[in-house]
This record gives C-alpha cells, sequence and structure tokens, in this order.
C-alpha cells in the first residue's frame, strides 16, 4: 500500500512538473488581482461572463469559475467538505439549492443591500441562498389550431379533449421536475399524479429532445400546444436561423393558472458555500448581480426575469403580457422533487 | 528459465503497482455494492431497472452490430482493394471518430428537424410537406444510427491493420482453393480476424453503454439515465453508486470470460514481415459499388455533419466571444497529450508483463484496467474526487511545511483532471499496444535475451521499435477521445479551465448547437490534423 501510494505521489508530481504551465499561469492570475471570489456554477451563459468581467472591473475582484452540471458539482462541494475553494454554487434551478442546503453545504449571508433587492419570496429563509433571475414555465400553443380561449390551466391540458396534442419534454428534466414538485406543493401527491397521468395520456409522441425542439414540433404539426421555458422563446424568437424565428412568430404564449393557481416560476440563484473564505467578496458578487445594471442585463440579453422589482422584463417578454406566479415558498421544489422523480416514473412519463 | 523470471519480477512489480493504482479509485464504486439497499431500492427495482436495461441491451447489441457489419467491410474493402480515393479513405474513415458523439446527435437531429434544412428545403423550395414520422431520428433507432456512424472506426481501425499485416498467406491460400471474394470475406476474413474484431467493438459497446449526453437529448431511458436518475432525480447517490457498481462488474465479467475463452487461442508469428496483403485493382462496377458504399458511410459519418457544422458557424459568426480560443486550444492540447503519452507509456509496461506472464492471473489482471471506461465518466469523476481530496488530506503535513496555506493542492490542480483521464481511458490504450504486443509475438524478444540482453535492454532495443505502429495508433486513438471528453472535463477541471469540449458541452447543453458548432469545428479540425499527422507516421512504419 505504501509503495502504491509513493507511486501515484510521484506520479502527481511528475504530471504536475508536466503541466506547470498551466496551473503556473493560474496561480500568477490569482496573485494579480488580490482579491477573488471563486464560483461553482450550473449556467454556463456567455453573458454570466460578461458581467464577471465587469465585476472585476469595478471592483478589482476576480470571479474564479468552474462551471460544470449542478448535481455534479454539488457533491464536489460535498467531498472537499470544510477545505473546499468554492465560495458561491450558482445553479439555473432553486431545487439544488435547497438540496444544497439540505446537505448542510451552505451558510448563511447578510447583507441589507440584497433583502432590498432581491425580493423575500426569491430568498432562503435562512438567507442561505439568494435568487437572481427567473424563467416562466408556460403553455405554448399553435396560433392557427388553438385560440387562447381554449386555454386556461396546466390541469386542463391532461383533459380529454388534449388528447394526442400535448408535447413536452422527457421527464429527466429538471424544469419538469420542478413543476411537478409545485403541483405537489399545492394540489397534493395524489392530483399531482393524476395530472402527469393524464399528461401522458395525451402526448402527442414520447418526450424527446429540449425545450426549443417542442416549439419545432409544433409548426410541423405534431402537436397543438407545448410546455417550455420563456427564456427558450426567447433565444428562439431572436435566432440567428431564419427558420426558427419563423416557427416562433407563429406561436402564441400563454400564462396558465392566471385564475387559479398561478404559473411555475423556476428561479435561478447562488447560495454561499459553507466556510466560504471570500465570503464578503462573494456578498459583493450577489449585490452586483442583483443590482439594477446586471438585472437589466439578464432581462435583455438572456431574456430571463429579473428578480430585482426596480427592473423591467425584457421588451419581448413584457409584449408577452404580465402575469400571476405560483405562491409557493420556492423550498417546496426542492422537498417534493424525488416525489415528483417517482411520480413521472409510475405514470410512465419517458 | 529461472533467469528469465527473475529479471521479469521489477516488470511485474511496475505493472501491479500501474494496475493497482488505475483500480484504486474504483474502490468506493466498489464498495457501493456492499452498501446497505436504500429506501429507493425497491422503486427504481420496480420502475427503472427492467426497461432500462432492455434499451440498454437494445441499443449495445444492434450499435455492435451496426460498427460489426460496417467497420469490417470497409476494413476489408481498404485492406484488399484499390478503387477510387481508396487511399484517402484508409484514413480518412478514422475521421468520424472526431466528431463528439453528443454533438452528432444534436447536428442530425438539428438537420432533420423542422427547422432543419433537409425539411426546410423541401417545404420552401419544392413546396412539398413531409410526414414528420420518416424525420424522427431521436428515439432509440436514431441513437443507433448515431452511435454506429460515430463510433464504428474503433472496430475499422484495428481491423484493417490486422488484416493489411496478417491476412495474407490465408488469403493468397483461399485465393488458390479458388473461393471467391465473398466467401473469401465470410469464411476467412471474419474468422481470423475474430480477435481484433471483439477489441473494437467491446470498445463500442461500452462507449454505448455509458454514454448519457446523447440518450438525454433523445429522451431514450438506458441505464445510464437510471443511474443519474437515481442520482440526480431522487438525490440519493449512494444507490446510483451501486448501480454503478452492479454495470462495473457485470462489464468485468464479460471481460473476463471472453479473455479467458480466448486466452489459449494466441497465434503469434515467427516473422513480423508477413507478406503484406497485395492490392486487388477493382474494375467496372465492382470499382463504382465499393466507391459508393465507402463514400456513402463517409459522408453520414463525417462530411455532412461537419458541412452543417460549418454552416451554423457562418450564421453565428461573431455572435459568441472568439477570443479566449487559443487558451482554449492550448488547454485541450495539454491535457489530451499529457494523459496520452502517460497512458501509452504505462500501457507498454503492462503489456510486456503480461506477454510473459504465466498463469491466468497474469493474463487477466490487465484487463481489469477497464473498468474505467465501463462506467458513466460523472460516477468516475465522483471517485476521483474522493481519492484525491483523501490524498491531499495525507499530504497536508507536506503542504504545509512548503508554506502553502491551502489545504487541496493536487485536488484544485489540473493533475486531478489527468489522473482522471488516465483512470478512463487506460483500456484504450492498453487495447492497442497489448494487440501489438500480440502481433510481435514473444520469439524476438526471447532471441535478444537468448543473447544476453535483460529484459529492459530488449524492451528499448528490440519490442519498442517493433511496436511504433501500435503505439502511434494507441496515441492517436487516446488523444482524439480525450480531445472530446465530457462530464470528467466538467466536473474535475481546476478554476477556470475551460477547453473546447467544455466550451462545445456548454452551449449544446443549453439547445444552442448553432452557437456549439465554432468549439465542435476545432475540436473536429484538431482531432483531423491529429489522425493524419500518425496515420502519416503509421504508413511510414507500414512501408518500411
Amino acid at each position: 500500500m505504501k509503495k502504491l501510494l509513493a507511486l501515484v505521489a510521484v506520479l502527481a508530481l511528475f504530471l504536475a512538473a508536466c503541466s506547470n504551465s498551466s496551473s503556473e499561469s493560474a496561480e500568477n492570475d490569482n496573485s494579480t488581482a488580490s482579491e477573488e471570489v471563486n464560483l461553482y456554477t450550473s449556467r454556463h451563459y456567455d453573458v454570466d461572463d460578461e458581467l464577471f468581467a465587469k465585476f472585476e472591473e469595478e471592483t478589482g475582484i476576480k470571479v474564479n469559475v468552474i462551471s460544470g452540471e449542478e448535481d455534479e458539482l454539488l457533491e464536489r462541494i460535498k467531498r472537499e467538505g470544510e477545505a473546499t475553494e468554492a465560495d458561491l454554487l450558482y445553479t439555473a434551478d432553486v431545487g439544488r439549492l435547497y438540496r444544497a442546503k439540505e446537505e448542510g453545504v451552505l451558510e448563511s449571508a447578510e447583507s441589507d443591500v440584497l433583502f432590498e433587492q432581491i425580493p423575500e419570496k426569491y430568498r432562503d429563509e435562512d438567507n442561505q441562498w439568494f435568487g437572481l433571475t427567473k424563467r416562466a414555465r408556460v403553455i405554448v400553443y399553435n396560433k392557427e389550431t388553438v385560440k387562447p380561449e381554449d386555454l386556461s390551466t396546466y390541469e386542463a391540458l391532461a383533459e380529454e379533449e388534449w388528447n394526442g396534442r400535448v408535447l413536452i419534454r422527457s421527464s429527466e428534466n429538471i424544469y419538469n421536475q420542478s413543476l411537478l414538485a409545485s403541483f405537489i406543493a399545492i394540489d397534493g401527491e395524489e392530483q399531482a399524479t393524476a395530472w402527469a397521468e393524464g399528461m401522458v395520456n395525451n402526448f402527442a409522441r414520447d418526450p424527446e429532445g429540449g425545450d426549443r425542439d417542442q416549439a419545432k414540433a409544433i409548426a410541423a404539426g405534431i402537436g397543438d400546444v407545448a410546455i417550455m421555458n420563456t427564456y427558450y422563446l426567447g433565444q428562439m424568437v431572436n435566432s440567428d436561423d431564419p427558420e426558427e424565428v419563423k416557427v416562433a412568430e407563429n406561436l402564441g404564449v400563454f400564462f396558465p393558472n392566471q385564475e387559479t393557481t398561478g404559473t411555475h416560476v423556476n428561479v435561478s440563484g447562488a447560495g454561499m458555500v459553507k466556510g466560504a473564505k471570500n465570503k464578503e467578496n462573494a456578498i459583493k458578487l450577489l449585490e452586483f448581480l442583483s443590482a439594477e445594471e446586471a438585472q437589466g442585463t439578464f432581462a435583455e440579453a438572456n431574456y430571463e426575469y429579473p428578480v430585482n422589482e426596480a427592473v423591467p422584463a425584457a421588451e419581448l417578454l413584457q409584449s408577452w403580457g404580465e402575469f400571476k406566479e405560483q405562491e409557493i415558498p420556492l423550498s417546496e421544489l426542492g422537498t417534493n422533487n424525488s416525489k415528483a422523480v417517482m411520480i413521472f416514473n409510475q405514470v410512465g412519463w419517458k | 528459465m529461472r533467469k528469465l523470471s527473475y529479471y521479469l519480477n521489477g516488470w511485474t512489480i511496475l505493472s501491479v503497482i500501474i494496475v493497482l493504482s488505475l483500480l484504486s479509485p474504483m474502490l468506493p464504486i466498489i464498495g457501493g455494492l456492499l452498501a446497505p439497499s436504500s429506501e429507493n431500492w425497491e422503486h427504481i427495482k420496480e420502475y427503472m431497472l427492467q426497461d432500462y436495461m432492455k434499451t440498454s441491451f437494445l441499443l449495445v447489441f444492434y450499435t455492435a452490430v451496426g460498427t460489426i457489419v460496417i467497420g469490417t467491410s470497409l476494413a476489408w474493402l481498404i485492406a484488399q482493394y484499390e478503387f477510387p480515393l481508396s487511399r484517402f479513405y484508409k484514413w480518412a474513415l478514422i475521421l468520424p471518430l472526431s466528431i463528439p458523439p453528443f454533438i452528432a446527435a444534436y447536428t442530425y437531429s438539428g438537420m432533420m428537424s423542422y427547422t432543419g434544412v433537409i425539411q426546410t428545403t423541401l417545404r420552401n423550395v419544392f413546396n412539398m410537406p413531409v410526414n414528420q414520422k420518416f424525420f424522427d431520428i431521436m428515439n432509440i433507432p436514431g441513437a443507433i444510427f448515431i452511435y454506429t456512424m460515430f463510433l464504428f472506426p474503433y472496430v475499422y481501425t484495428i481491423t484493417r491493420v490486422f488484416l493489411t499485416q496478417q491476412a495474407a498467406s490465408l488469403v493468397e491460400s483461399a485465393k488458390l482453393l479458388g473461393k471467391g471474394p465473398w466467401a473469401i470475406f465470410f469464411k476467412v476474413v471474419l474468422p481470423i480476424s475474430r480477435a481484433a474484431i471483439i477489441g473494437g467493438v467491446s470498445l463500442v459497446s461500452l462507449e454505448v453503454l455509458n454514454d448519457y449526453g446523447v440518450v438525454k437529448y433523445y429522451g431514450i431511458q438506458t441505464f445510464s439515465t437510471a443511474i443519474f436518475q437515481t442520482w440526480f432525480g431522487l438525490g440519493d447517490i449512494d444507490a446510483a453508486i451501486k448501480l454503478a457498481a452492479s454495470l462495473m462488474t457485470f462489464v468485468v465479467l464479460m471481460l473476463v470470460v471472453e479473455k479467458l475463452l480466448r486466452g489459449t487461442k494466441q497465434f503469434s508469428y515467427s516473422n513480423t514481415k508477413v507478406n503484406p496483403l497485395p492490392k486487388v485493382r477493382l474494375t467496372g462496377f465492382r470499382k463504382w459499388g465499393a466507391f459508393g458504399y465507402v463514400t456513402l458511410i463517409f459522408c453520414l459519418a463525417f462530411l455532412i455533419p461537419v458541412i452543417q457544422l460549418i454552416d451554423w458557424f457562418v450564421l453565428t459568426w461573431g455572435a459568441i466571444p472568439n477570443d479566449e480560443f487559443t487558451t482554449y486550444i492550448r488547454n485541450s492540447m495539454l491535457v489530451a497529450g499529457i494523459a496520452s503519452v502517460v497512458i501509452i507509456a504505462g500501457s507498454l509496461i503492462v503489456g510486456n508483463f503480461q506477454r510473459f506472464a504465466k498463469g491466468r492471473i497474469g493474463k487477466v489482471l490487465p484487463k481489469f484496467t477497464i473498468v474505467g471506461y465501463s462506467i458513466p465518466g460523472a460516477v468516475i469523476a465522483v471517485a476521483i474526487v474522493t481519492m484525491f481530496i483523501w490524498l491531499d488530506r495525507q499530504l497536508g503535513s507536506l503542504y504545509s511545511a512548503w508554506g502553502l496555506d491551502s489545504t487541496l493542492v493536487l485536488s484544485t490542480s489540473v493533475v486531478m483532471l489527468v489522473v482522471a483521464y488516465i483512470v478512463r481511458f487506460f483500456a484504450i490504450g492498453y487495447n492497442a499496444i497489448e494487440s501489438g504486443y500480440d502481433k510481435i509475438g514473444v520469439n524476438f524478444s526471447l532471441a535478444s535475451r537468448m543473447l544476453g540482453a535483460s529484459v529492459t535492454k530488449t524492451f528499448f532495443k528490440v519490442d519498442i521499435p517493433l511496436l511504433k505502429g501500435a503505439i502511434i495508433s494507441g496515441l492517436m486513438l487516446v488523444f482524439v477521445d480525450i480531445m472530446k471528453e465530457i462530464p470528467l472535463t466538467l466536473i474535475l477541471r481546476p478554476f477556470n479551465f475551460e477547453t473546447l469540449a467544455t466550451k462545445a458541452f456548454q452551449y449544446a447543453g443549453d439547445e444552442k448547437i448553432m452557437q456549439a458548432s465554432q468549439p465542435s469545428l476545432i475540436i473536429i479540425a484538431m482531432s483531423a490534423l491529429a489522425i493524419f499527422i500518425f496515420y502519416r507516421l503509421l504508413d511510414k512504419e507500414d512501408a518500411k
């Protein structure tokens, strides 16, 4: 065993020597900027990088990033334990932040600026995580075959009249898991199961592809309505591909459950990692990202809804109208996630 | 003879150490087998396992059949016949390996979709409405198509080399006995290249088994899906590791059985300069038939997706920031380069040990290195992180003695990533090297030692020169694989370390396949260049 360790160590040193060029340059980068903040992020948008660069420019604090998939990054933080270099965990879905909190890898952060810029419902009750942007999960429909009057709620899509007309992606996707989790929180497990069952019966085809693919399937006449995120629709309307723009233009956006429980919203946000070594800088970054300027950038460049109420949504998003959101605590999305997955499996939602 | 085994000791110890260090990160995963069942286990068993395993089996089976048919037939055509462009195709048929399967999956579904080039052309130019059913590629047959097209070069490469160098005398004899080309192919070529085909197809099968990118996008539920649904959806990583461990056990059992069955049927030639297979020049419709078939495969597996990517590249030109691309290229080259060299060096040592090893344990032991390639990358990543954090803790006092204030040194450096690549891709390199050793046999080395040279001297003076071809093709396969690797690179990289593959994944994962075209094309171009260079070296070797 000792020999084996020695070999691993020697091998490691050898590799370290070989790869000096890269690690050294990384270290140099760190030393030139005296201040830094380390981010594990599952959001990988160019707009985030632009904002980080701007933050560095304004404050002199360098933002170091590892971007990966959320669950894997969470697992890395867990295993790194107290020694972790991560200060913030930034995810595209609030359910993961809840899970991080449950696993005990987050801690509270106090900042009056944050409390002022981010409404209470988009924050963790213990201030361990903070929502930064949101997307609505809406119904889009074929303007030619469906009238907005025919639409009302998510629940209605599970009814007979939509048989063979509904499109949605696979249950493996986190946005769908959060959607069902919200129904479990609002209506209870039984009704949520019945809804999922009804949806499966009404599928126009087996779930495949991403959100954009559902929109294309409407254009192709495979189905008449789809559930998708506003964020992706915004991308399509402004796509570089003229064919995608054409597809998006023929789609109507409908905010469901306006008379009842409200439209489902996913929140993207960041949690303060326990034992963060650059906690102050991390708070500064959160303050920067939730301030009006950055929120405006999220809205305009990425078609996300800002959480900061002082900032208007992008014009395109505004053109779809105002809407009422679900009123459940966001942490419920996390609590009910595994239940949602089990229901999906039981009803055979691929 | 006693003297020989005495010399072997150093090699044996070194080889055992290499194999064990490759296996050591897997311990926590193997330990997962023994973990008690969680409360989710019943649910997993009832709703996920059976169906998902069936789908996985279907994917592996049909992809295996597809790659055998395409890989072997192409290898035979290229090795035996001359027809238009056959010299170009000899190396160009390896190019599909340079396209990451998940990018191919996105590209094909993009092309076939309602807004894709095929349907829009039919609709806008010819005013032809089409039945969507015929254009849906995001299903099980579609996934099989993607895997077959972008993985067959594993079978093609290994089989072609084998046929070129080994098949001549047998094929000649068959011809003298009056057999026609089809009979020769089925009665001679297939049986004698069985080992090479199995070697290639087992890599293909493992790649299909542990793939997550393609099936996730296509909405297909496989054993990988079960692992990740358990981990991500149910939040139960222990059960996920248990699933991965079962997969690993299954794969190892299959491989050991295969090796034991095959172990005794090895044949080595006393002469490495077996007459190369003389080429037959095809004429008439046979010539164009062969040309058409090979060209069709090349177009589907390389040319068409690349043209589509170039089209997207042009559409999105200027839309994404590209000032950092030289850094991404450098990073990709750096990690892929170091890891492939280490893998090949290790494979040479272990392979040399293996061929002289007496008894089955020695023969089978190196096979275990394939566990790194048998389970989904993200699970390996967890194992590697665990190992490195443990290692960092052990070395903690050393770090403070050096005056480092951080307690995580190795695990926050690129070393962790490179080691992960080595653990994952060792089997690919080893496979190539082992078949090289099989080919040269032991006679030259024994002669060298009989004449008084030590094992080590023989290794450098006799074995390495003879193995040049295997070394080159091993380096090429590993390098190209690492260039496009995804889950490990994402999870295990140090801060601010972007590679071409991580960039491509980030765009594709966010449904921005058009933007993903830019890094993807660079990956393809660099891998193609590597393939070309290695091929030229290989060709020189062949010509010697």
